[in-house]
């Protein structure tokens, strides 16, 4: 995913939700799902076996970390490293420039969808 | 960890025990924890989300061993000796149809060595050789298991035979002859009809002997070689088939090895950004 201290993208749908949710503040596994779930957060449905697989890839690569903080000894924060905020922030500006580009062509007539997906 | 709160709960705890063990020990608490909110959560409709997680966790177990199975065998280690192993396997199994194969072979010689022998040994005591080949019912070569003689001059012609192959007596090519002048005897594998021996092939088994004297030329002892064939086929399966249990032993030995022998890596907590 990542390569030493370099951001890689295109991310896969689950991390980039992950980042996305992430980018706003410390949160636990349930709190991210819900977030990936929404239209803003990406409408990526997943369950715990995706969210902390990928977790534990995106804890090995250096994109996220445990803050330490939890409010029960089985809920778990987690939070965005350097990294992890350096690669959304790289892939969010891949996404826009794509977006541009399809406005330019008339590729997106209507506004995004305020539904998520299933 | 806490025990868990509701039927389903309890069989989604079950299920995590698939998990690979470094994995169940970082996550499962959470998983499990992820799950009870999930279910607790008003805006959560179970009709959507238990299908969503039986999925999820359906490819996430293979995912996780997966990634589990290749982070075990990807040691040079492991890989080196699986390959070292999976070679000393091969070589067990090409001995395995190589030594009785050649038992086979030789052993299909046995009773052609002493006809050719004795019937050379004749006909240098001057015998002639419609008095030296055995008369009687003729060998069919295509169809009969039986050992048989032919006599042939210098020039490879036939002078006698108990033996024929669709009517006539065959000849082996003009090259075994030029070599058993030289050598006094051959034993070659001598196909005189091409092709398949299951459809119209014959493979015959033959010695060939030098006899000088007052006839001289040469005496072929043969024997179809159909049915020691078919046992060689046989020992080919049993090997072949030896050979993919030895790897597949050797696979599942490698896989259980590295799974036992794994780094042994706790919980992540609190990982180290890669900055």
């Amino acid at each position: 995913m990542t390569t030493g201290t370099q951001p890689a993208t295109p991310l896969s749908p689950a991390v980039f939700a992950i980042l996305l949710s992430l980018g706003e503040g410390d949160k636990h596994g349930y709190a991210i799902m819900k977030d990936a779930q929404s239209p803003r957060g990406g409408a990526i449905r997943m369950g715990p076996g995706t969210l902390y697989g990928s977790i534990d890839r995106m804890m090995r690569d250096g994109l996220v970390e445990e803050s330490g903080v939890s409010d029960d000894e089985r809920r778990r924060y987690y939070r965005l490293t350097g990294l992890g905020r350096r690669t959304l922030a790289s892939e969010l500006e891949r996404l826009d420039a794509a977006v541009s580009s399809a406005k330019s062509l008339g590729l997106m007539r209507r506004p995004l969808a305020k539904g998520g997906r299933g | 960890m806490k025990a868990p709160r509701s039927r389903f709960e309890y069989f989604y705890a079950a299920a995590l025990r698939l998990y690979p063990a470094r994995f169940r020990a970082a996550y499962a608490a959470a998983m499990q924890q992820a799950l009870h909110d999930a279910l607790a959560d008003p805006d959560v409709s179970r009709a959507t989300f238990l299908p969503l997680l039986i999925r999820d966790l359906m490819v996430s177990l293979v995912k996780e061993n997966i990634a589990m199975v290749r982070e075990s065998l990807a040691r040079p280690v492991l890989v080196f000796n699986a390959l070292v192993l999976a070679g000393i396997a091969s070589g067990v199994a090409l001995a395995l149809y190589a030594i009785p194969q050649q038992v086979l072979r030789q052993g299909l010689n046995d009773p052609q060595i002493q006809m050719a022998g004795d019937v050379a040994a004749r006909l240098e005591h001057g015998g002639t050789p419609n008095e030296t080949v055995p008369q009687g019912e003729q060998v069919d070569m295509a169809q009969s298991l039986a050992p048989f003689v032919i006599v042939y001059d210098e020039q490879g012609h036939p002078l006698a035979s108990q033996a024929v192959l669709n009517g006539a007596v065959p000849a082996p090519p003009s090259g075994v002859f030029d070599y058993v002048r030289q050598h006094g005897e051959e034993r070659v594998s001598w196909q005189p009809v091409r092709g398949s021996q299951t459809v119209n092939g014959v493979r015959i088994a033959a010695v060939v002997e030098r006899v000088s004297g007052a006839h001289p030329g040469f005496v072929l002892a043969g024997r179809n070689m159909r049915e020691v064939e078919a046992r060689e086929g046989q020992v080919r399966e049993m090997a072949g088939l030896t050979w993919l249990g030895m790897l597949g032993v050797i696979l599942v030995g490698c896989v259980a090895f590295g799974w036992y022998t794994r780094p042994k890596a706790g919980p992540p907590t609190h990982a180290t950004p890669a900055m």
